[in-house]
């Protein structure tokens, strides 16, 4: 059977972020490289239909962080689900490029699975790091997002099937229907659902009795007809986890759908993935992966540029 | 030069007196409460729009604390604008739009007929003709296809990046790789999605909603002034759309367009769109009295209710505004879609 492929979160920093880390580092940081806690939030992404081709197109939901991730976070809406975080923001490029980032990383990722194991809650399952370098003169952030995913060895394999449209395996338009009505009274959205029948429930609430009958899901940002998106794994993680007898095999609904489609056409994807080996999953903690590849395809730092946009001489020059 | 010039505008914006009475459909321009009540609908009908406060100290008093402009995140935009391909065959290419059936109710009917579907920035040229947006100066020396304007350093230097792929190893069979590019454009051009945030303002001194663009690459990079600028039509990259302050934020600055000719725009498409739906109105009281979703009356500000609705026709209400700005808006920047009455 085919393992199951994630698709990465993508991180999406509005340039008004940039311009409170300016603030918060100038008034409140000052030289201080400690953790400042950070909101940002996801959602489903779009498909939109090329004018020219007619083929279409997936553009992935992003991870986002803005103005207000300092504050209170991004003001709640329905299918956007906030996510807690932890910023580090260095002094110096030199101590950007020298901080302990694997050690950082399995903070966070430690942070997880202690969550899971004492809390048994969902609450901390997408939490995330961001490690920056902020260079105020030339307008210039340097910056690294990590999301600690764990990764089981062995892997989560999906079905001979595959991942197919959620309205092609009996889960009819009115169930969906259903579903979508009360996902979109969530606010802020739940990441992740347990669906019995048409109705859906906190994923805490699963019990043995629903390895046969329930489907869970959860807001997925992907858009990929056959990856499921990144917050799906430490789901599974958790389940696996705290349910070992009942979740050899789960039944997934990955959530697309922030409209009810006009022509029925569903967009959320539906398919059963298994463990590989039930043993296995006893309480050591699997291996995590998760930092956010450059735009060069590898993992590395990135770079937001905001002069052209901030440097006052550069905006005299544009604006004739 | 520049920085005074925005003083002044925002002087000029304070001293302007806000807007009382209702002149939509006599000039184009709308009150605050005009603006909020089409923005709500706005918001109800397309759930993608939502309000936002902005940041305290630049809050409007004429509009509510929390409804200060609307903003809608992720647009996407295919192509660039300057790389529209017009062709013979689009001149066939009509289709019918069908506007509020994201409700589901199922009995609306209110269906457009766009043509030229394949030419995006065709479709609504008369409309900005008639605003003689051109008729600003004409600003020479400016090319914005290789961005000269603006010196060569507007893309980040890669290299400025400190190289630490080596550090971490990450070798993960589960995690997908990065989709390869989805469709091919003509002459193995590769299609580059760009994202945007759009936000909608209520600009007091010109009395109309301008609004405002927040660009992304494919790789979420924030897009420089010259790169937005292609994914304007170029009868109005740098002469109404321009980089400037965005008044809800201390420091931000966004690429907006210019509300000088918004209004007359605004009338010449409300004017058309009015008798069209006064029409329909008409034929439908004498059909059933079944109101359309636009004509619908919301009670209370006129005193009318529906018991009224023999007596007379309203025409179309001004919740309507921000759907048909949005539509103008679109024959400005044609590859950002960010009219979501056809996107969905």
């Amino acid at each position: 059977m085919p393992i199951v492929q994630f698709a990465p979160h993508s991180s999406l920093v509005n340039p008004s972020f940039w311009h409170k880390l300016t603030e918060h580092k100038l008034d409140v940081l000052k030289l201080s490289d400690a953790e400042v806690p950070v909101v940002a939030s996801y959602g489903t992404g779009r498909l939109i239909k090329d004018r020219e081709g007619g083929a279409f197109i997936g553009v992935n939901g992003t991870f986002g962080v803005d103005e207000e991730s300092f504050t209170e976070g991004p003001k709640p809406a329905s299918f956007l689900v906030p996510a807690n975080g932890v910023l580090k923001n260095y002094n110096t490029i030199e101590e950007f490029k020298a901080a302990d980032k694997p050690e950082l990383f399995n903070q966070s990722a430690e942070k997880i699975w202690q969550s899971i194991l004492t809390t048994k809650s969902t609450k901390d399952l997408n939490s995330f790091l961001v490690i920056t370098f902020a260079d105020l003169k030339k307008y210039k952030y340097y910056y690294w997002f990590a999301f600690p995913a764990f990764s089981p060895s062995p892997p989560w394999n999906i079905s001979e099937s595959g991942w197919v449209p959620a309205s092609s395996v009996g889960l009819t338009a009115a169930q969906l229907e259903t579903i979508h009505t009360a996902l979109a009274q969530q606010v802020p959205a739940l990441p992740y659902f347990l669906i019995r029948g048409s109705t859906i429930h906190p994923i805490e609430q699963w019990t043995d009795e629903d390895a046969t009958s329930a489907i869970v899901a959860f807001i997925d940002p992907s858009t990929q007809p056959q990856n499921p998106g990144w917050p799906l794994r430490n789901l599974l993680t958790f389940l696996r986890t705290i349910h070992p007898n009942s979740t050899q095999s789960v039944r997934v609904l990955c959530w697309r759908d922030t409209q009810i489609p006009r022509d029925g056409a569903w967009k959320s994807i539906y398919g059963v993935v298994s463990a590989g080996d039930a043993e296995a999953a006893a309480a050591t903690r699997p291996k995590a992966v998760g930092w956010e590849l450059n735009i060069k395809g590898k993992a590395g730092a990135r770079l937001a540029d905001l002069a052209p946009m901030m440097d006052p001489a550069r905006l005299a020059n544009q604006a004739v | 030069m520049h920085a005074i010039q925005q003083q002044l505008f925002a002087v000029r914006e304070y001293l302007s007196p806000v807007l009382k009475e209702s002149k939509f459909k006599e000039h184009g321009r709308i009150t605050p409460e005009e603006f909020v009540a089409a923005g709500d609908f706005l918001a109800y009908k397309f759930p993608v729009w939502t309000w936002e406060k902005g940041e305290a100290s630049k809050a409007r008093d004429y509009l509510p604390a929390d409804k200060q402009y609307l903003v809608t995140r992720g647009v996407p935009c295919l192509r660039r604008a300057t790389a529209l391909a017009y062709t013979d065959a689009d001149e066939d290419g009509e289709r019918l739009l069908s506007f509020g059936d994201s409700l589901a109710s199922g009995d609306e009917k209110d269906e457009w007929v766009e043509t030229h579907t394949g030419r995006a920035a065709a479709h609504h040229d008369s409309l900005a003709n008639a605003g003689e947006i051109a008729d600003i100066p004409d600003l020479e020396g400016l090319n914005i296809q290789d961005g000269d304007a603006d010196g060569p350093g507007e893309i980040p230097d890669m290299d400025d990046i400190p190289d630490m792929e080596e550090e971490v190893d990450e070798e993960d069979e589960a995690t997908a790789s990065k989709p390869a590019p989805q469709v091919e454009v003509a002459k193995d051009n590769l299609l580059q999605v760009r994202t945007y945030d759009v936000m909608i303002t209520y600009d007091k001194y010109y009395q109309t909603p301008r609004i405002w663009l927040l660009g992304y690459d494919e790789n979420r990079t924030p897009l420089a002034p010259p790169q937005i600028f292609q994914d304007v039509s170029a009868d109005h990259a740098l002469k109404t759309v321009t980089i400037e302050a965005f008044p809800h934020s201390s420091s931000l600055q966004a690429a907006s367009v210019h509300p000088c000719k918004h209004a007359s725009v605004m009338k010449k498409v409300i004017e058309r769109m009015n008798s069209s739906v006064v029409a329909e109105q008409l034929a439908q009281q004498k059909k059933d009295g079944k109101k359309k979703w636009f004509g619908r009356k919301s009670g209370g500000k006129d005193g009318k209710d529906a018991q009224g609705e023999e007596e007379e026709v309203e025409g179309m209400r001004v919740d309507f505004y921000l759907v048909v700005f949005l539509k103008f808006i679109a024959s400005i920047v044609p590859t950002i879609e960010v009219d979501s009455t056809t996107s969905f």
